[in-house]
Order: C-alpha cells, then structure tokens, then sequence
C-alpha cells in the first residue's frame, strides 16, 4: 500500500486536478442545492466533459460532483424545507425547525461538518478496505464474475421499483441494449440493422442523457411551476455552535459515518436509507429525543453525515467487483473503464498509482467541500431559487452540446432523443431506468464472462454452480431475492391496511 | 402584440380545460407484459438476420441475446399471469391513469427538443439550436419576463462558446 501512496499524492496534487475537483464541488453543490435537479443528472450531463481527460482529473471531477451533491441537498433543505435531493430529506426534519428559530447559519455549518466528517471516514474506509477486498476478488474466475454480475443487477432489479419482475424486464432491456455493436468476442457486428454508426455499438453517455435527462424535461409536462422564492436575509445568524453542541453531536457524527459505509457497502441501498437509518438510531440513542424533529443538532448530524458516508462506501464493491453501489456510481465505472482501468486486484496493484491517487483524492475532495460550503453557502442559497424557465432550456442546451461532443456527430443527438422518447414510455408503464443503467455498463462484463465461462466449460452450463464462490454468490442471490420480495409483499399488505384503515375512518 | 397573445393563451387555456378532463385508464402490467413479450418474440426472430455467427463456435454471439430474451419472456409471462389471475379472482388490477393535457405537454415539449435537433443538425450551427430551444422554453412557459429571455440567450450562446472554444468541439 505505502509503496503507491507516495507515488499516488505525486500524481493527485497538480494543479489540473485541484482544479477540476473544486469545479465539481462547486457545480455538485449547484445541482444538488435546486430542488428537483439530482446528482445523478448533473453527472451525466458532465460525463462527456471527462472522456476528453485523463482517469484522475476526470475521476476528481465526478467524485467532486457525487460528494457535493451529498451535502447540497441538505442546503434547500434548511432554507426552504424542500429537499434538494431525497437524501437530505432527514436533514429537513431538524435543519428547518433550527432555521426557524433564527440559527440558520449554523443549520448549514453544522451539515457542512457532519457531511465532511461521513465523507472523509468513508474514503478512509475504501483506503484500507478497498484493496483487501479486491485481494479477494483476485480469486473469481469467469464464472465467479457472472455470478456477480447476476447479484448486483438482481439487486438493483429489485429494489429500483414497485415490481422485481418489472425491474429484470429493465435489466434485460438494458443488457439487450449494451449487446448493440460489435460482438465483444468475435466482432461480428449484432443488431445493427445496416446502420454504420451502430457498430461501436451506442455510448453510454449518449443513453443515459436520453434515459435520465430528456425524460425529466418532458415530465416537466406533469406538474406546475414550482416557485422557490428565498429570503436570503434569514442567513444572517452568527453562525456559532457551541461547545455543548459540538460534544452533542460527536456520538451520533461517528456512529452514523459507520451505519453510513456499512449501508453503502451493499449493493442497491444507497444515501436515503443510510440517513433515515442514521436519524432514527441517534432519536433512540439520544438523551433529548423530544427535540428531535424541532431543530435538533443531534439529528441534522447524523442524517447528514450518514448520508456522506456512503459515498466512499459504494466505491468498494465498485473498484474492487465491477458491482456499482447506485446508478452515480454505475457512471463513474464507465468513466474508469474508458480510461483503460477495469474493475479488479490489478486496478490495486498494477495501475496502483492511479487507484490511490483517486481514492486519496475523495479525501481531498471532501475538504474541499467543507471549503467552498464555509465560504460559498450563501451563493449556493440563492441559487436555489434560480427559475424553471430559465433552467429547463439551459439543461436542455447541455444535453444536446454533450450527446454531440462524444463522437461530434448529429446522430448521437438523435440517439438520445429517441432514449428520451423511450424512457417517457417507459415511466408510462412503470419501468424502472436504474437497472437499464446498470444493464447498459454491466452489459459487456456480464456477456463476456459468460461466453468465456461457458468455452472454458465446453458449453455445459454446470460450471456456473461449480466452485464455492459460486456456491455463494448463488445463495446470496437467493437470499436477496427472497428478502426483497418479502419487503415488497410486507409494504403492499401495509398499505392495504392503511387503506382499509382509511375507508374505515 | 399583447392582446393576440392573451387571445392565444387563452384559446390554450381553454383546450387545456377540456383536454384536463379527458383520461385514459389503462391495465398497466397486463400491457407491459404483452408489449416487451411481443418485443423478446421480435427480437429472437430477427436476431438469425442481425447476429452473424461462426459455425464453429462453441458460445456464438446469439447465445447472450437469446437467453435474455427468454429472461424477458418468462418475467413478462409472469406479469400477464398474475394480472390473469387477479381478473379472474375479481381482485382489481394495477391501472395507470394517463391524462391526456400532460401528454398534449409532453408531446408540446418533445417538439421543442425535435425542432432544436433539426435545426442545429440542417444548420449545422447548434447555437441556431440553441436559441430556438431558449425561446420554446420561455414561450411554453409563458414567460413575460425580458430578463428571462436575456439571461437564457447569453447563457445558450456562452454553453456553444464553452464547448466550441474551450473544449474544442466543432459544431
């Protein structure tokens, strides 16, 4: 490890890199702060950005974007009681009520550390836990790695959606995508239909503005303009957080980071859950209870620092299995794999300079997120009520410039028109886009590990239940499967109850 | 100038109004199993045309395709089955609402995005593009505001400016 730690901070502090971090803060900070914007948007839309750069600048770029984003949602949030993102809706419960009563200033700084602290702890965690988890990746063979491929898009399927059927038909309608192009085995060209701009098959960038940013325009057809008129002089308190509260928050702080990187860790759970986990473990634990939900230090604390926790934590299964923790994620690994650095022990070892330097960078990433947050919350506020008119054609703009930057042809515009089109008709009929996405980047991994499984096994499929790791990730798979529908008929009785109950009254 | 856009709107506002109440209740799982059932069929009977393999292949490039399309069909059987089953035990199915003013505005603002990709792509100027998707926007808005109109035109022209000069794309 401290053999490419030394080389790792060489290649991290340039100016190029410090750079493109505080570029992706301050825009992650942006996106996330407007309500009705997500993280996840603002990544795609700045993903063409980065295949014009090398891993690290464009890796700090997207880390810069991902971390922020975990900390601006909490800005509306505290400002005007209207999550940013769905994450930071915890953080509303107390950071409004603490606004309220005139302590706005320190609602903001008290999320600005807490996100800080969950962050750097979670890039400490992928630091020393990534490379010994990789180690033990190092062990799959082909067999092994479709297996996982199957678990991690069989997760996302389930937990995406109201449906786990709904969720595989996505997952197979995005896997189904990724096999247009060239055979990544044979290169024989597949489902071109005799268009040549379809053989190096579609960019994921291209579907994914279609599939997640054109769709969220059109569904600007759906609802009303929202108007977020803030008053920028309630930020005007001292700002100060006692002593007292300081030590108050100290238990909740540590103990969420770690709920934060444990939830992160698992596949399919992400940022929400860690936060609604985290609130309500430091409500039981704490000796004010009552004042949780009326501007209580204690719960801003933990929703806001579990809900940064896990950015680092979703990293782990990612660098070291190919499995991404959520859909963000699923994009920054296409970002890594353009560059050449495949998931796996050899992203550790041989290209271990360059791993470090990333993960030694989402530390500096998260300090400089405290950094712009102390100094530049009261941009990040006004901000919040920039209007729909003049954001929507401005989105639309940066969609259109980046589908055309990637290969700069018209076509690909077209391409993520008709995602856009697709993915309107999908919301339609209730499909789920997260698993689509995940099929899309797991597409050629999960393919080519099975054909090269069943080669290596003469065509007999047995071999995909040969070895013990196999064996597990089979009953992990299972388990899932089985936990996620029992989830789901558990939420579908519960409501049924609420309704009957609600006929009742 | 005003008055035959108060006249305008309210003609929309009117169609609006009456387009609001109209409503399409659709069996929602039935057709998602029905319409991605007919699509996996599609797809396996043309994949011999699309998918080119060698003989000798061992695990040819239709073997992936085709096990997902049969994943695709499977699930999708069962969807259709379970909403079979719910109609025949006269439990209420999963129905989808669709109203009919949201998909007017929808199809409103895919116009919008059609009509800014072919005229950037006919131009070959995406900043002509640009500006027809600033203007579409602040008029399906409704928008009065000038400064609207300034600021959403400097920033599409400083995007282009970003793009064409810093980033070195040409168009």
């Amino acid at each position: 490890m401290l053999e490419h730690m030394i080389p790792a901070t060489g290649l991290l502090f340039t100016l190029e890199n410090i750079l493109w971090i505080n570029i992706g803060v301050f825009i992650g900070s942006v996106f996330a702060a407007i309500p009705g914007l997500s993280v996840i948007l603002c990544v795609i839309l700045f993903l063409p950005v980065t295949y014009s750069m090398t891993a690290i600048p464009g890796m700090m770029f997207l880390l810069g974007i991902y971390c922020a984003g975990g900390y601006g949602g909490s800005v509306s949030a505290i400002l005007i009681n209207t999550p940013g993102t769905p994450h930071a809706a915890a953080t509303m419960l107390d950071g409004h009520p603490l606004s309220e009563q005139g302590r706005t200033k320190a609602a903001l700084k008290i999320a600005l550390y807490a996100s800080t602290f969950g962050g750097v702890f979670s890039a400490l965690m992928l630091l020393f836990l990534g490379p010994q988890v990789a180690k033990i990746a190092a062990q799959l063979g082909t067999a092994e790695y479709f297996m996982v491929c199957v678990f991690g898009l069989t997760i996302i399927a389930g937990v995406s959606g109201k449906s786990m059927i709904k969720g595989l038909i996505s997952a197979c309608l995005g896997l189904l995508i990724s096999c247009v192009g060239s055979d990544p085995m044979t290169s024989y060209d597949r489902f071109t239909f005799g268009i040549p701009r379809l053989y190096l098959g579609l960019d994921l960038a291209i579907c994914l503005i279609g599939l997640f940013a054109l769709v969220e325009i059109m569904a600007k057809a759906e609802k009303p303009l929202d108007r977020l008129n803030l008053d920028a002089s309630q930020i005007k308190d001292d700002g100060v957080i006692t002593k007292a509260e300081y030590k108050r928050m100290a238990r909740p702080v540590l103990l969420s980071s770690i709920i934060g990187v444990l939830v992160g860790i698992i596949p399919g759970t992400g940022a929400s859950e860690a936060s609604w986990f985290s609130y309500n473990t430091a409500k039981n634990m704490s000796r004010h209870p009552e004042e949780f939900g009326h501007g209580s230090v204690e719960g801003i604390a933990a929703a806001e620092s579990a809900n940064n926790a896990v950015t680092g934590a979703t990293l782990i299964p990612l660098l070291t299995l190919g499995i991404p923790g959520d859909g963000t994620v699923a994009i920054m690994l296409s970002a890594l794999m353009i560059n050449g650095l495949n998931p796996g022990l050899s992203l550790f070892t041989t290209q271990g300079d360059i791993m470090y330097a990333i993960m030694l960078g989402l530390i500096l990433v998260n300090l400089f997120m405290c950094l712009q947050g102390k100094f530049l919350t009261t941009l990040f506020a006004k901000v919040v009520s920039i209007p729909q008119e003049i954001l929507t054609p401005i989105i639309v703009i940066f969609c259109f410039a980046g589908a055309y930057s990637v290969n700069g042809n018209y076509f690909d515009v077209g391409v993520a028109l008709i995602f856009g089109i697709l993915a309107w008709v999908l919301r339609k009929l209730e499909l789920p886009p997260v698993p689509i996405l995940l099929g899309l980047v797991l597409g050629s991994m999960t393919e080519t590990n099975f054909r090269r499984a069943l080669l290596i096994s003469n065509g007999n499929p047995s071999i995909f239940f040969s070895s013990v790791y196999c064996i597990i990730f089979l009953v992990l798979i299972v388990a899932a499967v089985g936990t996620i529908v029992r989830g789901k008929m558990n939420e579908k009785k519960a409501s049924a109850q609420k309704e009957d109950e609600h006929h009742a009254q | 100038m005003s008055k035959w856009v108060e006249q305008f709107n309210g003609r929309m506002d009117g169609w609006g109004r009456k387009l609001h109440e109209k409503e399409i209740r659709i069996p929602v799982d039935l057709v998602t199993g029905i319409l991605f059932f007919a699509l996996a069929l599609i797809i396996l009977l043309v994949m011999p045309d699309q998918v080119a393999i060698s003989e000798k292949d061992v695990v040819n490039g239709r073997a992936f395709p085709t096990l997902l399309m049969v994943l695709m069909m499977l699930c999708c059987a069962m969807l259709v089955g379970k909403e079979l089953y719910k109609l025949a035990t006269k439990q209420p199915l999963n129905w989808k609402v669709i109203n009919i003013q949201t998909e007017a505005k929808a199809l409103v603002i895919l116009g919008i995005l059609a009509g800014t990709y072919f005229l950037s792509k006919l131009t070959g100027l995406f900043v002509v593009g640009a500006v027809f998707c600033c203007l579409g926007f602040l008029l399906y808005f409704r928008c009065r505001k000038k400064s609207y109109y300034v600021i959403t035109l400097t920033v599409a022209v400083a995007i282009w400016a970003a793009f064409r000069f810093a980033l070195n794309v040409d168009f």
